[in-house]
């Protein structure tokens, strides 16, 4: 049914700052999904690799390509996905 | 969106210490009757506790382009002529200038509002992150989260 050069996954890549990066124990990595995964797909791919991860979830947000994005939003490849906790600049 | 292009903006991240004088001169023109800096620097403490120093990071490219979008706000929101805003990483002592913004403006009440919006915006919204380092230990500062999209029901269109 599917035409045959359907892609069968995406690749993206996912980055992790301040105390967040120490939590995950690395500033990025190259992910493969299915296509259609969203930004909370990519997350939880971290949290079962690195349960801890989840206690941060619910202070942090995530960006799309340099944009502040939606956890529901749909990845695609080459998409630059960063997690990002609570900015204190200035 | 991409930014309005406003070249006589002046928006960097340095890993040296900002000259704030070439930040002050690239605003000043004939047409200004007042200039407003903020200078945002590096305290001896934190909730009581002795700081030894500071260390900033930054996703420096999404940190860049926040710090324009911040600039093009202002330039739409207020009455003023150039911005410019600078923010050091890396390590800073104490009293060193991790922030330095400069605003001018043909008058002063325009210059001080969009200088406050200014740094007040990016304390909130630019990713950058500061750890403080103490006589016994470090933690990242609390910070604020900026605002983002909230998810929505059906997948968003691309616009």
């Amino acid at each position: 049914m599917a035409p045959s050069n359907v892609k069968t996954s995406i690749r993206v890549k996912a980055l992790f700052f301040g105390g967040l990066k120490e939590v995950a124990g690395r500033a990025e990595e190259c992910v493969e999904l299915a296509p259609g995964s969203r930004i909370e797909d990519l997350f939880a791919q971290f949290v079962s690799r690195c349960p801890e991860l989840s206690r941060y979830r619910g202070s942090l947000v995530a960006s799309r390509n340099q944009e502040f994005a939606a956890w529901n939003t749909t990845l695609e490849s080459g998409d630059e996905i960063a997690f990002l906790p609570p900015v204190s600049g200035g | 969106m991409a930014p309005l292009p406003i070249s006589d903006d002046f928006i960097l991240l340095v890993h040296e210490s900002i000259n704030a004088n070439a930040m002050v001169d690239h605003v000043r023109t004939g047409g200004d009757g007042a200039i407003v800096t903020f200078d945002g620097c590096v305290r001896n403490q934190s909730h009581g506790r002795r700081t030894l120093y500071q260390d900033y990071e930054a996703y420096e490219s999404m940190a860049l382009a926040k710090m324009r979008e911040i600039a093009a706000e202002v330039h739409t929101k207020f009455q003023i002529d150039r911005v410019a805003m600078a923010h050091r990483l890396g390590r800073l002592e104490i009293g060193e200038t991790s922030v330095f913004i400069a605003v001018s403006a043909p008058h002063r009440p325009a210059a001080f509002e969009a200088c406050r919006f200014a740094i007040d915006t990016l304390k909130h919204s630019v990713p950058i992150w500061k750890k403080e380092y103490f006589e016994d230990g470090a933690v990242w500062a609390d910070g604020e989260l900026p605002p983002v999209p909230q998810d929505t029901p059906t997948r968003k269109s691309a616009s």
